[in-house]
């Protein structure tokens, strides 16, 4: 490893020598990578929403055979009664508003919830503003780090869309990234607002469970007990009630990932495209170097060394470009209310680097193996 | 015990159907110190005596002892470490690595010795010194003349002290001038640090600055200055 190291600055060297062909591939690389860990950050995004501890522990109760929030129209008593049945914790009434039922890049989703128990059902942390002007005042939102990145909106804002106007109370961030998509408002705005007509209807429950309850079991129970009401209900974890309101986008994102591949055999091709010209190019090189006493290994490892920087620099590049433009873009897409955050992560970074170094070993590997075995006298001869 | 001890070497190329055998059963010792030159017609199998020497390519029967190690028997690494320690080889078109400057083509053989950086530092210095090249250390090999650049390839060629230095046809790209000032260098190197030298050249006047001259004929090598009964070997 340490005579690796004294042959470093010939990789670099050599890398720079044609540094136009070095560049292109990087930037291909670059290009390509950021593509991937766009696709992986939905991925992760959907991921997230489907299967973490909230997801699984929470029961959101819907009106039966109703997708879009705008058509769920539950009576908010049914709070009162879910609450009397065993494994229930809590239960908040969300009255959701969005502006579009549709698959959506910029999706403006409100969520009305009594604000003290907003409070304590969700982990928000106010980066702006503060809670008593949010509790103070019926038509004080706070809003979400994505939305207001996304809008531009600050505290003290009046942020208008459609029939809603309210007034930006604090941003907020959140522990589940698809909250920092939301603006939430209270319960109340939602209900008494001008043409909604929704005064004692909310969209949904979301019901806290025990820690010993079975979610399951639990759901069955609240919809035998609501099915005497005047709206039946469909009762699921969050995680798929999640799901199934993104079902199309799902399929979507699920095919994505052939994407992702495709961006990988990219930079393959490439990489491995420029090594090969670069051992062409170099047989006579590196027999020389073997004459010099180099052990055919050693030359593999050089070749290797050399496809593995190129992988790694455009990885790196394209990663973080990748990783910032998600990090200040505060993209998130949506539908039906529910939207899928894509944030940057260090399990993305990682995933992009070290996706970089296997790319960039099996590119190099069939060079490198051409490298080491050419016969040093055959070699030599091709000048 | 002669340093390097060729006993019986034979070398056989395929050329299509045609088989041919630059060398058949050819013997030679080199004792340490000898500056031996080879001449002889093309393709008579002077470079593939050197390659085999070298250790960069197999004979196909025979054996090649340098300093006890019989390094027709080694493996393809195990002969690389052994090039590395051993042997210094000086090739006609100079062959320096071009995104290296001087001093990291000289370096080179250097790396790969269990030396301390500041052994190293020294020993490529030195080096350099003695080809009167210190001041073109940090010159790239596009920046050199013909000259230059083999006498940078002869520093990397004696940097890590070998035990025999082999050199093709070394003065083979350059001019008159240039040529001489390679051949000055070559006697000095083997009259001053006794390096030993196993150089092949076309050129007669290259060739009588070696203390022993070999003429290479059919397999046979004749001492250019002894009658042909004292032959060194027969093929």
């Amino acid at each position: 490893m340490r005579i690796f190291g004294r042959f470093a600055p010939y990789v670099l060297k050599t890398l720079w020598r044609h540094r136009a062909r070095t560049m292109l591939t990087v930037g291909g690389a670059a290009v390509a990578m950021f593509v991937f860990c766009f696709v992986g950050s939905v991925q992760e995004g959907l991921r997230r929403l489907t299967s973490d501890e909230d997801s699984q522990r929470t029961l959101i109760v819907f009106q039966e055979n109703r997708f879009c929030p705008t058509s769920s129209r539950l009576p908010q008593d049914y709070a009162r009664r879910i609450h009397n049945l065993p494994g229930v914790v809590d239960v908040m009434p969300v009255q959701v508003w969005t502006n579009n039922c549709r698959a959506s890049l910029d999706i403006i989703v409100f969520n009305g919830a009594p604000p003290q128990q907003l409070r304590q059902a969700r982990d928000l942390t106010l980066t702006e503003g503060n809670w008593s002007d949010f509790e103070s005042r019926r038509d004080a939102a706070i809003v979400g780090r994505n939305v207001a990145q996304r809008r531009r909106l600050k505290t003290g804002d009046q942020f208008s869309i459609g029939e809603m106007s309210v007034k930006v109370a604090g941003v907020f961030a959140s522990a589940v990234p698809a909250e920092e998509n939301l603006i939430y408002t209270s319960l109340d705005y939602l209900q008494y607002s001008r043409g909604q007509e929704l005064v004692g209807l909310v969209t949904q429950l979301e019901v806290k469970l025990a820690e010993s309850a079975d979610p399951d079991e639990v759901a069955r129970n609240i919809d035998a007990t609501l099915k005497s009401g005047p709206v039946a209900t469909t009762t699921r974890r969050k995680g798929a009630f999640q799901t199934s309101t993104l079902s199309d986008l799902v399929d979507l994102i699920d095919f994505a990932h052939w994407l992702g591949y495709a961006c990988l055999a990219l930079v393959l091709s490439l990489v491995a495209t420029t090594t090969v010209m670069s051992v062409q190019d170099r047989i006579q090189e590196h027999a020389v170097l073997q004459t010099l006493g180099v052990r055919p290994g050693r030359v593999f490892r050089l070749v290797l060394a050399e496809s593995m920087l190129l992988c790694m620099l455009g990885g790196f590049l394209g990663t973080a470009l990748a990783l910032s433009a998600l990090a200040v873009g505060g993209m998130a897409i949506g539908a039906e209310g529910v939207t899928i955050a894509f944030r940057p992560s260090a399990q993305l970074a990682l995933l992009g680097m070290v996706v970089s170094c296997g790319v960039g070993i099996v590119a190099g590997f069939l060079p490198a193996i051409q490298a080491a075995r050419t016969p040093i006298v055959t070699a030599l001869r091709q000048a | 015990m002669a340093l390097v001890e060729i006993r019986n070497l034979t070398k056989r190329f395929r050329k299509g159907d045609e088989v041919i055998t630059p060398l058949e059963g050819v013997d030679l010792d080199v004792e340490p110190g000898d500056f031996i030159s080879l001449m002889g017609p093309s393709g008579t199998g002077k470079s593939t005596l050197l390659n085999l020497v070298s250790g960069i390519d197999r004979p196909d029967s025979g054996t090649i002892t340098v300093e006890g190690v019989e390094i027709t028997k080694l493996s393809r690494g195990q002969l690389a470490d052994w090039r590395s320690a051993n042997l210094g080889y000086i090739f006609q078109t100079h062959n320096l690595v071009p995104v290296l400057t001087a001093y990291e083509n000289v370096e080179l053989p250097a790396l790969l010795l269990p030396i301390s950086a500041a052994e190293r530092r020294k020993r490529v210095e030195l080096a350099l010194e003695a080809v009167g090249l210190t001041d073109r250390a940090d010159h790239y090999p596009r920046q050199l003349s013909g000259g230059q650049e083999q006498r940078v390839g002869i520093a990397r060629a004696i940097v890590a002290h070998p035990t025999v230095v082999v050199a093709d046809e070394p003065t083979g790209s350059l001019d008159a001038s240039t040529s001489e000032q390679i051949q000055v260098l070559l006697k000095r190197l083997n009259t001053e640090l006794k390096i030993t030298m196993l150089m092949v050249t076309h050129d007669p006047q290259v060739a009588s600055i070696a203390s022993r001259r070999l003429h290479l004929d059919r397999g046979q090598f004749i001492e250019a200055d002894r009658p042909a009964a004292h032959a060194v070997t027969g093929a």
